[in-house]
Order: C-alpha cells, then sequence, then structure tokens
C-alpha cells in the first residue's frame, strides 16, 4: 500500500503524495524491498492528490531504473491523470488494474501490449472471453 | 533616507507593475515605506507581492515599514486573509490591525509547507470549485496539483521562502462570474537566475526574463538535467486549459501568460520595471452552463 510508506516516509498525516523531496522518500522505501528486475504491485488505494512530481518521481523512476513491469490499482482519475502524462512523455508505461479488474496499459501507447501480452506468457493474467485481460488467482 | 512605495488602491496583477516600478526606484541603504493606507482592494496577487517586496526590502537594507490601509473594511480583510500575520515578521507596521484567526495566506520554505498548504486549502477549495464554480467534482484533484506545483516552484527554484494566497471571489469588473484564483509570490532568484546554467547558452544573445518564462511555461525545460523534470508547469497548463482558465508568471523584468478567450491580457511582456523573484498567478473560472 502506497499510503502506508507515505505515512512511513514524512512527519505528519498526510494523505496527498505531493513534492519531489515526499516522492523519492516513498520511492526510496519501496525500492529497499525491492530486487531489481522484478514485477511489481502498487496499491494507490487511500492516496488523495497525486501531483505530477510525484508521479515522475515515483512510477515513472521505479519503471525507468528499477523493476521490470509494474502494475498499479486502486488508482482514481485523478491519479490516472497525473501519472499518463507523466509516463507518456518518458515513453514509459504500465499496466493498471481497474475496479473490475481488467488490466490495461497506462502511459505510452507502444510498450504497453507487451506488457499485457508478457503477464499472460508467464501465466500471471489471462485473457477472458470477452477480449479483457485479468490477473490469474495465483 | 527613507522611500515613500506607494501601494496601489487597487492592487492586483493588473496595478502590479505600477507598484514594481516605485519599489525599482529604491537605491541599496534606503529604508522602504510601504504605503497602504489608501488601499481599497487587494487581490492574492496584489498581497502576497507585497509580502515578497517587504522580504526583498529587508534583505537590502533596515526593516520596511508598513502602513497599514486606513479602511476598516479592507483592513480587516487583509488581517483575514492571513497578511499581517506573515508582514509582522517581515515589516513594522503602523496603524490599526484588528486581531483575526482566519488565515487564507500561508508561508512555504520546505516540501512539509507544501503538504501542509495542499492539504488544508484543498479540502476548503473543493466545495468551492464543485457547488460555486460548476467544475466537475473530479476537477478538485487537479486545483490541489496546480496548487502543489506552484508551491514546489518556489520550494525547488527561489532560493528562498514565498506565500501562497487562495481565494474564491466574484470577478464583476472582468468577467461577471467567479473565479477561485491562486497566487504564489516569492523574492528569490527568479526564472532567469535559475535557468542560467542550463539554458542561457540555447538562447544564446536572446537570454533574459522573457526567454526564460517561455522556455519554463511553453517548452517545459527545468534546470534540472534529470528527465523527467519540467512537468510541474506543463501540468498546470494542461489543467487550465481543459477550465478555460489562466496562468501568469512574472519575474524579473518580464510577464508570460496563457491568455483564455475570456481574457485581453499580453502572451509576453519584456522591458517591465525589475522585480525580485517570482509571482506566479492562476485563475480558474465559474464554468459557462452548457
Amino acid at each position: 500500500m502506497v499510503q502506508a510508506v507515505l505515512q512511513q516516509s514524512v512527519s505528519g498525516f498526510y494523505t496527498d503524495l505531493v513534492t519531489r523531496p515526499t516522492g523519492r522518500a516513498v520511492r526510496e522505501n519501496i525500492e529497499r524491498d525491492l530486487p531489481p528486475g522484478t514485477i511489481a504491485v502498487m496499491d494507490f488505494t487511500g492516496v488523495g492528490c497525486l501531483d505530477y512530481s510525484c508521479a515522475d518521481e515515483i512510477v515513472a523512476k521505479l519503471v525507468r531504473d528499477k523493476v521490470k513491469m509494474l502494475l498499479l490499482r486502486g488508482l482514481t482519475d485523478a491519479h490516472r491523470e497525473a501519472i499518463e502524462p507523466v509516463l507518456a512523455g518518458a515513453g514509459l508505461a504500465v499496466l493498471c488494474e481497474r475496479p473490475d479488474g481488467a488490466l490495461e496499459g497506462l502511459g505510452a501507447s507502444e510498450p504497453a501490449p507487451a506488457l499485457l501480452d508478457e503477464l499472460v506468457e508467464r501465466r500471471l493474467a489471462a485473457r477472458n472471453p470477452g477480449g479483457s485481460i485479468r490477473l490469474t488467482a495465483a | 533616507m527613507t522611500r515613500l512605495i506607494e501601494v496601489p488602491t487597487q492592487f492586483d496583477d493588473r496595478s502590479f507593475d505600477q507598484f514594481a516600478a516605485s519599489y525599482a526606484q529604491a537605491v541599496d541603504g534606503e529604508r522602504l515605506l510601504f504605503d497602504a493606507h489608501a488601499a481599497e482592494w487587494a487581490s492574492p496577487y496584489g498581497l502576497v507581492g507585497l509580502l515578497a517586496a517587504g522580504e526583498a526590502a529587508a534583505r537590502k537594507g533596515e526593516r520596511p515599514l508598513l502602513t497599514a490601509p486606513a479602511n476598516p473594511d479592507v483592513v480587516s480583510y487583509w488581517a483575514r486573509a492571513g497578511f499581517f500575520r506573515e508582514a509582522a515578521d517581515l515589516f513594522e507596521v503602523h496603524g490599526k490591525v484588528p486581531k483575526v484567526k482566519v488565515a487564507v495566506e500561508s508561508e512555504v520554505r520546505a516540501a512539509e509547507d507544501v503538504h501542509a498548504v495542499v492539504s488544508t486549502i484543498q479540502q476548503r477549495a473543493s466545495a468551492i470549485l464543485s457547488s460555486e464554480l460548476g467544475l466537475d467534482p473530479k476537477a478538485t484533484m487537479g486545483f490541489a496539483m496546480a496548487l502543489s506545483e506552484s508551491c514546489q516552484n518556489i520550494v525547488e527554484h527561489a532560493g528562498t521562502g514565498g506565500w501562497v494566497a487562495v481565494q474564491a471571489y466574484n470577478w464583476r469588473r472582468k468577467l461577471a462570474r467567479r473565479v477561485v484564483v491562486i497566487a504564489v509570490a516569492d523574492a528569490g532568484v527568479g526564472f532567469r537566475h535559475s535557468l542560467e546554467p542550463t539554458q542561457a547558452k540555447r538562447f544564446g544573445e536572446r537570454w533574459g526574463d522573457a526567454a526564460a518564462l517561455e522556455a519554463a511555461l511553453i517548452q517545459g525545460v527545468s534546470r534540472f538535467r534529470d528527465p523527467g523534470r519540467g512537468q510541474g508547469l506543463a501540468g498546470i497548463r494542461r489543467y487550465l486549459a481543459r477550465w478555460e482558465g489562466k496562468v501568469a508568471i512574472r519575474s524579473g523584468s518580464a510577464r508570460i501568460a496563457i491568455v483564455p478567450r475570456w481574457d485581453d491580457d499580453v502572451p509576453l511582456r519584456d522591458g517591465l520595471p525589475a522585480f525580485p523573484g517570482s509571482q506566479v498567478l492562476l485563475i480558474i473560472p465559474e464554468q459557462e452552463a452548457k
């Protein structure tokens, strides 16, 4: 849960992921327990405002420098609005899980299909008859 | 020697250049007296700009003097806006100032201050944005983002602290609609100085305050070489474009604005009276019924 990491990373109780120093602190906390090249899941449930600086500092930098693939859940429309241009501008993409469980790409349009294909190949996700892709129970 | 600097009676971004011209005439070592006794109205931009002037003046010489507005309604409004709470640290204030608790203006010096501003103002602003301005409730988060990124410009680029003020009011004179205004001001190094090490060469002879503002707001460049930088102002522009808002930034002797169709401001002005730091103005208007 990103919000729990936020509470460990800044003094005072805040639900907003704003400012670069906060983003850096949260990312460094996350990275500490994350082996390079992994597929990581981040849950944004409970996070209020996410600004562009934090979206870049956390999401874009994790994708660029640390993880093989990032799956986001618990995103609001406002979170998406902050993350999407930051990733698109850097030619990066993540996957996000919609409230109905379907996975979709967020960010640059080019890398997203390959990310979905890889999840399916690894049997971490499966294509449904309707065409949507969802995580498998495991 | 004390130099008198008159605060315009209607003190906003339009009359700011008149104020800056008077400020620019001061020479080092002079004590400045900011005379606001005749002030009838001040926008958030005027108030945070006055604080920035106070800080810059104090840095250059003796603690400046400030004459508070004589009109009891005006002085009460300035007090409720939190102006005198911040001014007490910068000016020797003269005149009758009421003691009130409500504060709209906030000082921003570090990232923690941005957290506090976003958290406090977002709650109050969201009701105003959706119920009074007719914005989609989803727009309130975008507002918080714009607020956060504006404040971060101070923390990351000014090299000093600054102030942010947010206010909603009925802008009868210009728009005949309600607006929410975010004003951010600092007396720091300004955009030109901040961007000079990375951008001056690229612009060559054109380099100056106007080119620096153009680079930051239009081209989204940052003083940091980190590839993800420069997102803040670009995000603010996107948000305001969606809600027909306006952004204007004054720094040094130039001013740049993204002008919506309801306004007749000039997109880029150079050769203005020099003023320290940067002053940012964001205006989000009430949405017209479709």
